[in-house]
């Protein structure tokens, strides 16, 4: 046994490190070639909060293909942790990258890095997650790419106004008032909060009245949604008018749940909304079961990121004509959301 | 009258556990009667059963005397690899767009044999190598982790999540026969052979002893290593398999599922009276542990209480129910 451990260390050690030269090898040469080549060597570093999101991975590809034989982007993981981001930031600088495109993990972090930044005469383009006020005025070649998070809940709760609107009768009780069980994201993340206040907001701005007969988070996860939309059905029943979900996989979880109780066959119809417009939720629009989504438009976001990190690179100034994008406040791009039912879904696919 | 004081605490002990869940459970049907219904009853014996599947695997491990980190992800990835090969031919987003129909075991079988292999792993981590569990399993958490993401990123899928899965699939996780769903069928045969491993085998047997006191069972004769790694293969296997019905209960994936599962696992073992020690555990008792998890997660909602205020609760019980279960082994020792 002792020789097959002995044996087995070194063996594991070494395919590691062989791996591991293999993986960091691999890139550089292809940059050099590429840099060699085509392109001027522009590079960027890009820190996205978290690979895995759904959402920021759609965004990176985007910005990925908008940078095809123009620059290099580094893209790095900061695997949903402040510290973590920090540290490529300050990896990104001694590199000498001639821009930063940064998706905080905290918000309320982007006030040092672009400390940082500024220090190095690195311009920094944020996107996605908004950097406070008074940090964005700390220097003027800081920018901010993102969407109005109020305005996915906005758009959310028009969905289910234009649905009402359509189809009275789902007003089951008759009693004028929209009857709703809402599933929120994470507590506290900006998001989850601004789109359950706005698609509520926007509702009752349309005139109707609304009941809120439970809210329960799901944490953004498909399973805990539908878990809690059983609960919701198991307290409050057929008395549920509408779902408003915080995003589109707490919206198919809380669909499985309805369907266990015997909607979306025999005429028996619940309508849901939820936010995000994903493959499955394009899917359940299709089906006629999810009844709309809210588009963030993740080619958009990518596109303006790179397109003023690149204008920022080269030294220039980004305006309308140089990045094809009109911005606000010289230092905001704001790309707009999109609602989208069965009848628009082919644009958005 | 003093002995029949201390029948009654001996007993109230060595229940501690379902006595817990039965105040739950009437608490919470006070505040709310309707909760009292048989549709409870099935929510809850739903998202129990993907739980207690790799509850039982977390068990398995911890009466050895280790601990399965890796668990979670493990759902993660088979519920991504099964998904990913399982998806209807007329999906606009399918994962692989050329893939024929395939026969349904071939997908679940490669999810669950990917979950054995990375319990293999494990098991000649802890034993051949001799790393200490935590650590060991914490690696391959990390390494699973990396693999799902990099498979889940893939092209033509890029990190999207995985939709539009064969009704033959989700029929496993939201079928059900005489209205039993078929997923709680399952799970009650796990949870019943699991008991028979615990109770009826050798295997079960040199568990317990490995747990109690790893050198004692190598003089008795015990092969550890050997038994050290069909453990954590079969935790593993388990993990896997819960991982395919998460998929096919909720009728899609993403690399995040089964984010956690192995802590609430363990707090599920231990509020079941399973030792983080090693040595003791009943198939029974984690049963009771994921059940109570259960009761809590549909019950609150049901009342609805500040989901804030739940965190608390659950902690509160958490560290209630092992401090009860404690004392057994204190008036025993």
């Amino acid at each position: 046994m002792r020789t097959f451990t002995s044996l087995l260390m070194p063996a594991g050690f070494v395919c590691a490190v062989l791996a591991v030269n293999a993986c960091t090898k691999k890139p550089t040469t292809a940059s050099e070639t590429a840099a060699t080549s085509a392109t001027p060597t522009i590079t960027i570093g890009s820190a996205i909060y978290k690979y895995e999101d759904t959402f920021m991975s759609g965004v990176r590809g985007s910005m990925a293909k908008a940078a095809e034989g123009k620059a290099t982007i580094d893209f790095v993981d900061s695997a949903n942790q402040q510290p973590v981001q920090s540290e490529k930031v300050d990896l990104f600088i001694a590199k000498k990258v001639n821009a930063l495109a940064i998706n905080p993990v905290d918000r309320t972090a982007a006030g040092i890095l672009i400390d940082k930044a500024k220090a190095a005469n690195i311009p920094i383009v944020f996107f996605n997650r908004e950097p406070m006020p008074e940090d964005m005025q700390k220097w003027d070649k800081v920018y901010y790419v993102g969407a109005k998070a109020e305005e996915s809940g906005t758009l959310s709760g028009e969905i289910v106004v234009d649905y009402f609107k359509k189809h009275p009768e789902s007003d089951k009780n008759k009693d004028g008032i929209i009857q709703y069980v809402m599933l929120t994201g994470e507590p506290g993340h900006q998001d989850a909060e601004l789109r359950t206040k706005f698609s509520i907001k926007a509702i009752e701005d349309a005139g109707y009245k609304t009941e809120k007969l439970a809210q329960d988070t799901g944490m953004w996860d498909r399973i805990k949604g539908q878990e809690k939309m059983a609960a919701f059905l198991g307290s409050r029943g057929d008395a549920i008018e509408v779902v408003i979900s915080n995003n589109d996989d707490m919206a198919l979880g809380a669909i499985e749940a309805l369907k266990a109780v015997g909607y979306f066959k025999d005429g028996k119809v619940m309508p849901v909304v939820g936010v995000d417009a994903t493959a499955p939720a394009l899917q359940a629009l299709q089906e006629g079961t999810l009844t709309g989504t809210v588009l963030n438009d993740a080619k958009n976001q990518g596109q303006a990121t790179f397109a003023l990190s690149y204008v920022l690179a080269q030294g220039k100034v980004p305006d309308q004509a140089n990045t094809g994008y009109a911005i606000t406040s010289e230092k905001y791009v704001w790309v707009p959301y999109k609602k989208v039912t069965k009848e628009n879904m082919n644009e958005v696919m | 009258m003093g002995a029949a004081w201390k029948r009654i605490a001996a007993f109230s002990l060595e229940y501690a556990i379902y006595i817990v869940l039965l105040i739950l459970v009437v608490g919470i049907a006070i505040r709310e009667p309707a909760f009292l219904s048989a549709g409870s009853l099935r929510n809850i014996l739903l998202s129990s059963s993907t739980r207690v599947i790799i509850a039982l695997g977390s068990a398995l491990v911890l009466i050895s005397g280790g601990v399965d980190l890796s668990a979670g992800r493990v759902v993660g990835l088979a519920a991504v690899l099964s998904a990913s090969m399982l998806q209807i031919p007329e999906y606009a987003r399918r994962f692989y767009p050329e893939l024929p129909n395939l026969p349904l075991f071939v997908p679940l079988l490669i999810a669950v044999a990917a979950g054995l292999l990375i319990g293999l792993f494990n098991g000649l981590a802890v034993s051949k190598l001799r790393i200490a569990p935590f650590i060991a399993t914490l690696g391959s958490m990390v390494i699973v982790y990396g693999l799902n993401l990099i498979y889940f990123d893939q092209e033509p899928n890029n990190s999207q999540p995985i939709g539009g899965l064969r009704p033959d699939f989700t029929a496993l996780g939201s079928g059900s026969v005489a209205s039993i769903p078929y997923i709680v069928i399952f799970a009650a045969v796990v949870v019943g052979l699991i008991w028979i491993l615990f109770n009826k085998t050798i295997l079960g047997k040199n568990m317990y002893a490995i747990g109690g006191n790893k050198d004692a069972a190598k003089v008795s004769g015990i092969n550890v290593d050997a038994t050290l790694i069909k453990i954590y293969a079969i935790a593993g296997a388990l993990a896997g398999l819960a991982g395919v019905l998460e998929a096919a209960r909720s009728g899609g994936a993403k690399s995040n599922y089964g984010e956690m599962y192995e802590l609430d696992a363990i707090a599920a073992c231990v509020v079941g009276g399973v030792s983080t020690t090693g040595g003791i555990g009943t198939a029974q008792g984690v049963l009771a542990g994921v059940l109570i998890f259960a009761v809590i997660n549909y019950g609150l909602t049901f009342i609805g209480m500040n989901p804030n205020l739940q965190y608390i609760v659950k902690g509160l019980i958490i560290v209630a129910a092992v401090a009860i279960d404690v004392r057994k082994y204190w008036s025993r020792s």
